[in-house]
């Protein structure tokens, strides 16, 4: 599904990636661990299309086309989805225009019909339940004013709404205390499905006692150096992260 | 309609403007002596004053050159507007007395005056041509003709308009709707017309006025507002500025709050070529309180100026204001908002801010918060931005699926509606959506989000 082959990339000027490999199958877990300032973040915005990322070598070929050609809105449409290690607040815009325009923008592009508003509130409805949100948050403006809980939770109710392909979720469990977690990671394990691949990018091991990965690789210095399963991110938790960078740099 | 440079200077060396102003001035005098030596009063003033130029501090920003070379028709006859354009003009379904003035004229025909237990509507015309007539007190009391040129010729015009006055205690629930219709003639038209609002002590009423051009005339509205709170009375006034988009506006709001009153203001501002307004409110007793609400949607060569001025003459008064601005093409917005706090007025509250959307590189605003404090124990604040859309904010929804030209909308759209939204007066907010909407580039990507109360 997603194949990203000596990828480089910078930001601001500075050198992250620094060739990186990945290959994500359909039906996949993918947890991309690594200290701060490896490069976990860049290569997440990256393969969002976020301005100010600059791809400077390398290629990310998703479902036979070419990911870096396409626009932020087409990577979307597409199936890719970014979970926001920080949710941006758009007051004005209420959470369920954000969630109907997006799922129809979706579905048009997809040759799908889009869905009139009883449709939309029945099916977020349900997903709202899976991330036991109420009601009432449909009416307020996207992440105004929402915990950092709140807006994570958000994020991947999205997730759920949206039913992506490919969702690489950004240190989505940063800030969240234990119940919060629990509920997330509820969310995106019910989300798994053997034709969708989730990429976590964590610093820390916890988030994997909930979300049990098929693969973990450590990044460092913007390039994967090590590929283990679940252990390998049990060992990291007892060992730390440096002992990756020796054994990569023998 | 063209002028030479001959006209345009006209005899005594003024501009047409001035001239046709001067000449309207020395018309036939009224019947009322009231209202006749508020008229000779006026005249003074403005032949004092004159027009107002960029050497006056408070006009640096706005040049008068264009509307200074139109010579201005006084009551001109012009064509009746068809009911179908007044409808469609109209704002509908707010349920209260509607008022539809053209050129500044009352029109009966047009009006649905609804007589209802506390409150009287008067048509000021009625009065003024009326030797008996007794007019109130305080008429032409508020906004310093010495200060205000445009005041002055409003009120040495003296007559057309409206007195609207609440009895002490009375709720009055529908709002009562002034439609301001601006129809072109064969020369372009001047009207003056004058609100005054009389709220009784702890009454409650809604007025919105509502300024409206019907066809392209370079048409120009000055309008002086006059509004007096006695204690403990609520005024929600709203004033939507929709002139044709090569007319000219100019318009005064002046008002006093009394003890534990409280004055919401919603200025919206959509067309004119020029536009000014001057909001003054003086805050004259404990516990008076105003709200500021403000917004100016512009396009093209638009100018747009607002000036506020808020005086806390009392302790324990409050002022908080919020203006927005989105400007496109090589629209200019100007906003100068100043909020006085006098000796002794301790405990008051003060916070000011305006921001502003520029959609485009040749769009321009000047701002101008200033805060005048001579008190020690109060709280203020105030604030100015000029920028573009968030960029943060537009990835997100971008990175959602939706294209970058609708996000560019969306966001534009919501910056606006923090004011809009204030309007808890349905069919003007959904009026006020649709214009919102239409100023943007591209309104049709958002159009499903107008009134979408999912």
């Amino acid at each position: 599904m997603l194949s990203i082959n000596n990828l480089q990339a910078s930001v601001g000027g500075k050198q992250i990636l620094n060739g990186l490999d990945l290959e994500v199958e359909a039906g996949q877990v993918h947890a991309i661990m690594g200290p701060n300032g490896s490069g976990k973040s860049t290569l997440a915005n990256v393969l969002a299309g976020r301005e100010g990322y600059a791809v400077t070598g390398g290629s990310v070929v998703y479902r036979d086309q070419d990911l870096l050609e396409l626009a932020p809105e087409e990577r979307a449409r597409e199936g890719v989805f970014l979970a926001f290690q920080y949710p941006v607040e758009i007051p004005g815009v209420n959470n369920a225009y954000l969630l109907k325009a997006a799922l129809n923008a979706q579905r048009k592009h997809r040759g799908e019909p889009e869905l009139d508003a009883f449709e939309f509130l029945a099916l977020v409805k349900d997903k709202m339940k899976l991330m036991g949100m109420d009601e009432s948050f449909l009416n307020r403006g996207v992440n105004e004013g929402f915990s950092g809980g709140e807006k994570k939770r958000n994020e991947i109710l999205q997730m759920a709404v949206l039913e992506p392909r490919l969702a690489v979720l950004d240190e989505t469990d940063s800030g969240l205390d234990i119940d919060a977690l629990r509920v997330v990671a509820g969310g995106v394990n019910s989300l798994r499905r053997a034709d969708r691949a989730i990429v976590l990018v964590t610093h820390y091991q916890r988030l994997l006692d909930y979300i049990e990965p098929d693969f973990v690789h450590v990044l460092s210095a913007g390039r994967i150096v090590k590929t283990g399963d679940k252990d390998l991110a049990l060992e990291l938790e007892s060992r730390g992260y440096d002992w990756t960078r020796e054994a990569a740099s023998a | 309609m063209s002028q030479t440079a001959a006209i345009d200077k006209g005899k005594a060396g003024l501009s047409a403007a001035e001239t046709a102003f001067r000449q309207s001035l020395a018309g036939p005098e009224v019947a009322n002596t009231a209202a006749s030596a508020l008229r000779a009063a006026g005249n003074a003033a403005f032949a004092t004053a004159g027009l107002p130029a960029i050497r006056d501090e408070a006009w640096k920003y706005t040049n008068l050159r264009t509307l200074a070379r139109r010579a201005f028709d006084h009551g001109g006859p012009v064509a009746a507007p068809d009911a179908a354009a007044v409808e469609s003009a109209a704002i509908g379904g707010l349920g209260g007395p509607r008022l539809v003035f053209v050129n500044g004229q009352y029109v009966a025909a047009l009006s649905d005056l609804q007589i209802q237990k506390g409150l009287d509507i008067a048509p000021l015309a009625t009065l003024i041509h009326d030797p008996g007539s007794e007019l109130p007190q305080s008429l032409c009391r508020l906004g310093d003709p010495g200060r205000h040129p445009f005041s002055a010729l409003n009120q040495g015009l003296l007559e057309h308009g409206v007195l609207l006055r609440t009895h002490a205690g009375a709720v009055i629930s529908d709002p009562i709707y002034l439609l301001f219709l601006s129809v072109p003639g064969a020369a372009p038209q001047a009207c003056h017309p004058r609100v005054f609002v009389d709220s009784g002590a702890d009454s409650s009423l809604s007025v919105l006025e509502h300024y409206v051009g019907l066809g392209s005339g370079q048409n120009l509205t000055n309008v002086v507002t006059e509004i007096q709170l006695q204690r403990g009375s609520r005024l929600r006034h709203y004033r939507v500025q929709d002139e044709a988009a090569t007319a000219f506006h100019v318009g005064g709001v002046f008002a006093s709050v009394g003890r534990d009153a409280r004055l919401e203001s919603h200025n919206l501002h959509f067309g004119a070529a020029l536009a000014r307004l001057d909001l003054e409110v003086a805050l004259n007793e404990p516990g008076a309180e105003v709200e500021m609400n403000g917004l100016y949607c512009l396009g093209g060569r638009q100018h747009v100026d607002n000036h506020t001025r808020v005086d806390h003459h009392a302790a324990h008064t409050r002022s908080e204001e919020d203006y927005r601005g989105v400007l496109n093409d090589r629209a200019r917005g100007v906003f100068n908002g100043k909020a006085i706090v006098h000796e002794d007025a301790q405990k008051i509250e003060a916070h000011q801010s305006n921001s502003n959307l520029l959609l485009s590189a040749q769009a321009e605003v000047d701002t101008k918060p200033e805060l005048e404090i001579y008190a020690d124990d109060v709280k203020c604040s105030h604030g100015a931005t000029v920028g573009q859309l968030d960029q943060t904010a537009l990835f997100y929804l971008r990175s959602r699926g939706i294209d970058a030209e609708a996000a560019k909308a969306l966001l534009t759209f919501a910056f606006a509606e923090a004011v809009v939204g204030r309007i808890d007066l349905e069919p003007v907010r959904r009026r006020l959506e649709t214009a919102v909407a239409g100023a943007l580039p591209d309104r049709s990507l958002i159009e499903n989000l107008i009134g979408a109360d999912t």
